[in-house]
């Protein structure tokens, strides 16, 4: 058990929430004009979406047949043997995909949790390392586990990174019975030398035919994953990519702006902003690419990195991470927030072991306890909800936070919205203009969330400076 | 070898540096009192009062008994070791510090720098001549700070003298402070024994340097002792020099008391005591006194001389120094040159001193804009016991709440900076050095500003005439560099006075500079350009007229108050497309396009552009672990603190230090 009482603090969802406690330990300055209304209506304010049970899991298969030049992810790289076989055969007995799976159901089994209600998971994502890599079996298991855990809607979003190479139509239709429905696709890149240039473990012939496969296959929901500012890459190859992907006709497309990441080979040779890198301005000229062709192609770019087709294709399973919304994970180095704590879990096989050990035996805390300290909380909802073209939602926000947050965090964007990186809307989604937002702030006696419903950054100019004015929205927060 | 940068050294020993060393640096950023640092010292000085008897008699020791002197040196020619051994001689501190019973008493004075204090010391000294019987001596050696930031403070330490020993390292000759203290002690009309020092050492040379003395000061080279502080060889001439050759002091013992007011210090215990010189009459502990300047009456509670520590006598006597304590609250009411006399007698005031004079000011701002309270604090303790620095409070629109300050010269200033970062840990943003102009208008009105911000910059009235300080600079050096330093000394606007040999190798410069071409980097260029074989010093000279205008700096049309100066025309256009190009380097690009303007008035002479960031995308947060991402923005929030924000324009501290320290 991981908790030796269980606490009345999880009875958020009944009608004595616990809110005050939480809402006092920190934040007393800026809540001192939230209306007590906002404080009691615990079931639908921001400031307690954590305390309710998660309805998605993350689940983290690690293995790759070698790691890529940029990548820092906890990975296990199984080595070349197996990327050269028929992969169903192969990987079939590999001890070390068997061993960790077997570990990684011990942990979805060992997980208990004390919330009243335990609703079944809605999304389910299987990201990697090269999930692909795993037996359709092991990934069955997992499945199964899951399901017989927490339940499993039978409309849940089941989403699985796959790399080009690693899957043939036999293993996704496979999986696709096991009730795999989405499908991201690592392509990252149309041209041969920026793949090798990569250290991916595929070629460009690989790409085409895995994009073959998921459309032969008649994956519905699939998105590709496109990197952008490779060493070597150029605007017309970016461009080239993008003609590319929006020619395969994926619902979803991420493009990846390339972190060089210490530790990792790029980071070891490369300097961002340096040649072979793309410049500072190439860069952000590549994302305004993206931006422009994608949505050209009818594609909504409904998140920082991510445009889709449609409403129906947003990746159900991030947008529970933008709505800053508990979920599990499990696996090796995977994160999960559940209870108001972000716990990662050790990224090292070995302590990894010893923590599902821990798990099993109680040891382990890696749920929260529901309290918070809302100041993160906010700067968490700003981060997350900024990444998104819905935006902030302020009426909400004030709500949970007072509106003295509203309106000091309007106050230090009003500048960039006369500049037009931030983009305020009306309920309509109407967008208020600059003047008008201007004399709004200026105000006092004006409830700025009457007239402004949401904060968004614009597309593109705003989405690439988000760090820049999302920490500013931080230094009002916590100054 | 350089003056300037050695000078800090010099400081440590000298009287300045008194309140420095006796603040026990470590205890200063804990105590809460303004000196709390005199604690180690009230406690050794009254455990030594109590237990030295029998107390010292004055009485034996009347004016032609006396003497008064100090020693004059250029940094490191062995001013501190001939002081401490003298004291060794005269039995005043015992050689070598080796006594286990004093170190015990004052090993954290010692620590501290005992040399500090016993170096304003009394000693007691039998002067044996020839087929006489000896005789007792009390001689005062009077500590003067050799840096010319103080040549003030020299000229009242000297005051309280009347001669020096003119001390001048054998190997290395006259050098620029041995010019510039030889002609204070002159213009004090004091008597000088000219000693070399370090004769032991293998390239002394002291036949070379007493021609130097011959030929730049016009000294008796009979006359020159020759000694070896560090080996003791020579040393038992000297204080019989002194005697001989110096004369004891003129006051007169049946005249109403007056006293010299020639230093004070804060002592946790005692309160502020007050070093002073009885010019004529004597003083007895009880007696009432009052401060001509200030009007103000005490009662001297305690009397003594520095013997090396405080220690009672209970009285003072004519042409005797020593120090009294009279309940004063701050040093603030010992007003330096002022006259003391017993009260309700009537005395004709000493000469006193000129009133410091603030030649370089710099505003000094918390680096962290809500540090005020810390910065006013740190400030409010260091100018308790450093009188010398003016302070006040002044606001800028880039900066914040802040300070102008007003120092003797840059050393002094350069000491503040760092007595205040590293006592107090306050980190500080200081504007660039500025020197008090004066601007005269077409109205008639004139306008001193010691803080070029406050100069309008399109004025209603034209501007008629400016005037800006200047200084008599001496420069000594070896013949081959003369020709970059002439260089150096025109670009700056100087103006040569003096070119002579002092020897077939060196060299002799006097030049008037305004004082604004040296606060900042001449005395670096100087080092750079001789290979560090240049000595240089400077002395206060008059105002010159010059034809000086504003140069503000604008960051996307807004003025930096912060970054306007005050330079020549001339310079004007040269200073402001430097600033530009610093500007552009050390402002990051912003989410604007940054446009850097230098203009005089509203005539623009100089421009530069920073391109607006193009990204700075928050990248995929993987797998929904955000927390790496959110220290990322953690970091940039903090980066935004340590901004000063002008308009829309976000400008690092580091970039105004950077910019503030090269321009």
């Amino acid at each position: 058990m991981l908790r030796t009482t269980t606490s009345p603090i999880f009875s958020s969802f009944t009608s004595k929430p616990r809110t005050s406690r939480l809402i006092f330990k920190a934040f007393n300055v800026i809540l001192e004009d939230t209306p007590p209304s906002a404080r009691r209506n615990a079931s639908t304010n921001l400031t307690t979406l954590h305390q309710g049970p998660p309805t998605s899991a993350y689940v983290h298969l690690p293995f790759c047949r070698k790691r890529c030049h940029y990548c820092d992810f906890p990975i296990l790289a199984l080595g070349s043997s197996v990327s050269n076989a028929p992969y169903e055969e192969k990987q079939e007995d590999d001890p070390r995909i068997t061993n960790y799976v077997n570990l990684l159901v011990r942990e979805i089994n060992a997980t208990r949790t004390c919330f009243d209600t335990n609703p079944n998971l809605k999304t389910v994502f299987f990201g990697g390392g090269t999930p692909s890599l795993v037996p359709p079996k092991l990934v069955s298991l997992v499945l199964e586990t899951l399901s017989s855990r927490f339940g499993l809607c039978p409309d849940a979003e089941i989403s699985m990174e796959m790399d080009p190479g690693t899957f043939g139509g036999e293993k996704l239709k496979e999986l696709m019975d096991l009730g795999v429905n989405r499908v991201s696709l690592g392509v990252q890149a149309f041209q041969e030398e920026l793949l090798k240039a990569c250290g991916r473990a595929h070629g460009v012939t690989e790409v085409y035919e895995a994009i073959e496969i998921v459309r032969a296959c008649g994956v519905e929901n699939w998105s590709m994953d496109l990197i952008s500012s490779l060493p070597h890459q150029t605007l017309e190859m970016w461009e080239e990519s993008l003609r590319l992907a929006i020619e395969s006709q994926p619902s979803h497309v991420s493009v990846y702006d390339l972190q060089v990441e210490q530790g990792t080979k790029f980071g070891n040779v490369y300097t961002p902003g340096k040649s072979p890198l793309p410049s500072e301005t190439q860069s952000a000229e590549f994302y305004k690419t993206a931006s422009s062709m994608l949505r050209g192609a009818g594609y909504e770019h409904y998140e920082v990195s991510s445009y889709s087709k449609d409403e129906g294709f947003k990746c159900k399973h991030n947008l529970i991470y933008w709505g800053n919304k508990p979920f599990y994970a499990f696996g090796l180095g995977s994160a999960s927030y559940v209870g108001g704590l972000r716990f990662s879990r050790p990224r090292r096989l070995k302590e990894y072991t010893n923590y599902v050990a821990d798990l099993e035996n109680g040891a382990a805390n890696w749920c929260g306890d529901g309290n918070v300290d809302l100041k993160d909380v906010a700067t968490d909802i700003i981060m997350l909800s900024f990444r998104t073209s819905k935006g902030l939602e302020v009426k909400e926000f004030g709500e949970a936070f007072g509106r003295k947050v509203v309106n000091s965090i309007c106050k230090v964007y009003e500048p960039y919205v006369e500049s037009g990186h931030i983009v305020c809307l009306d309920d309509m989604r109407r967008e208020v203009m600059s003047d008008e937002f201007k004399k709004l702030v200026g105000d006092d006696e004006v409830k700025i969330e009457d007239h402004v419903r949401y904060l968004r950054l614009r597309d593109p100019d705003g989405f690439l400076l988000s760090n820049e004015l999302i920490s500013l929205a931080f230094g009002v927060i916590s100054p | 070898m350089g003056s300037m940068y050695r000078a800090s050294k010099t400081l440590k020993s000298s009287r300045q540096a008194l309140t420095l060393l006796f603040n026990p640096v470590k205890s200063i950023g804990r105590d809460p009192s303004c000196s709390g640092l005199h604690q180690a010292y009230g406690f050794s000085s009254d455990s030594k009062q109590n237990s030295r008897e029998p107390a010292i008699d004055l009485t034996q020791f009347p004016s032609e008994k006396i003497r008064n002197f100090s020693i004059i040196a250029h940094i490191d020619h062995g001013k501190s070791t001939l002081a401490d051994r003298l004291m060794e001689l005269t039995g005043t501190i015992k050689k070598g510090h080796g006594q286990p019973q004093y170190l015990d008493k004052l090993q954290v004075e010692r620590e501290r720098g005992i040399t500090v204090k016993a170096q304003t010391a009394t000693m007691f000294y039998e002067n044996k001549v020839k087929d006489q019987e000896a005789s007792a001596f009390l001689l005062n050696l009077i500590d003067t700070p050799g840096h010319v930031d103080f040549s003030y403070e020299v000229s009242r330490s000297l005051s309280a003298c009347q001669g020096a020993l003119l001390v001048v390292d054998a190997a290395q000759g006259v050098q620029a402070q041995t010019v510039a203290n030889f002609y204070l002690a002159f213009e004090a009309n004091l008597t000088i024994v000219p000693v070399i020092n370090k004769i032991d050492q293998p390239t002394a040379d002291p036949d070379r340097v007493k021609a130097q003395l011959k030929s730049m000061f016009d000294l008796d080279t009979d006359e020159v002792l020759l000694v070896s502080a560090k080996t003791g060889l020579g040393l038992e001439h000297v204080l019989p020099a002194v005697i001989e050759r110096i004369p004891p002091p003129p006051g007169i013992s049946d005249s109403p008391l007056r006293m010299l007011l020639f230093d004070s210090f804060f002592n946790e215990y005692k309160g502020v005591v007050c070093y002073v010189s009885v010019v004529d009459g004597m003083l007895t502990k009880g007696d009432k006194v009052s401060f001509a300047a200030t009007g103000q009456s005490y009662e001297v509670l305690d009397v003594g001389i520095m013997h090396p520590e405080l220690t009672s006598t209970g009285m003072l006597l004519t042409g005797q120094v020593g120090y009294i304590v009279t309940g004063m609250r701050t040093t603030k009411e010992a007003r330096i040159g002022d006259t003391i006399y017993r009260t309700k007698t009537t005395v004709e005031p000493l000469p006193g001193f000129k009133p410091v004079r603030h030649m370089v000011f710099s505003g000094v701002y918390p680096a962290d804009g809500s540090d005020f309270e810390a910065l006013t604090h740190a400030i409010e303790k260091l100018t308790c016991n450093d009188a010398s620095v003016s302070v006040a409070k002044e606001t800028s629109a880039a900066l914040g709440m802040g300070f102008r300050c007003g120092f003797l010269g840059l050393l002094h200033m350069d000491v503040f900076h760092q007595r205040l970062e590293q006592e107090y840990g306050t980190q500080v943003i200081s504007t660039i050095p500025t020197v008090p102009y004066t601007f005269e208008y077409s109205d008639g009105s004139k306008l001193q500003v010691q803080n070029p911000a406050a100069l309008p910059s399109n004025p209603k009235y034209r501007v008629t005439a400016s005037w800006e300080p200047t200084v008599i600079a001496t420069i000594i050096l070896p013949s081959e560099y003369v020709g970059a330093v002439i260089n150096l000394c025109s670009d700056r606007r100087g103006q040569q006075l003096e070119y002579t040999f002092i020897d077939a190798q060196r060299v002799f410069l006097k030049y008037q500079l305004p004082l604004r071409e040296i606060v900042v980097d001449f005395y670096d260029e100087l080092k750079s350009i001789t290979s560090g074989y240049a000595s240089f010093d400077y002395e206060d000279a008059e105002y010159q007229k010059s034809d000086l205008v504003k140069l503000d700096i604008l960051l996307n049309g807004q003025a930096v108050d912060a970054l306007a100066t005050i330079v020549h025309n001339q310079k004007a256009y040269r200073v402001g497309k430097e600033l530009v190009e610093k500007l552009k380097n050390f402002i990051e690009r912003q989410m604007f396009e940054v446009m850097i303007q230098a203009a005089i008035g509203s005539k623009i002479i100089a421009r530069d552009t920073i391109s607006a960031m193009r990204k700075n995308v928050l990248a995929k947060c993987y797998g929904g672990d955000i927390t790496r991402k959110k220290k990322l923005l953690e970091k940039q929030k903090e980066g935004k603190k340590r901004m000063k924000r002008v308009g829309s324009v976000d400008i690092p501290h580091e970039a105004f230090q950077q910019i503030l320290k090269v321009s």
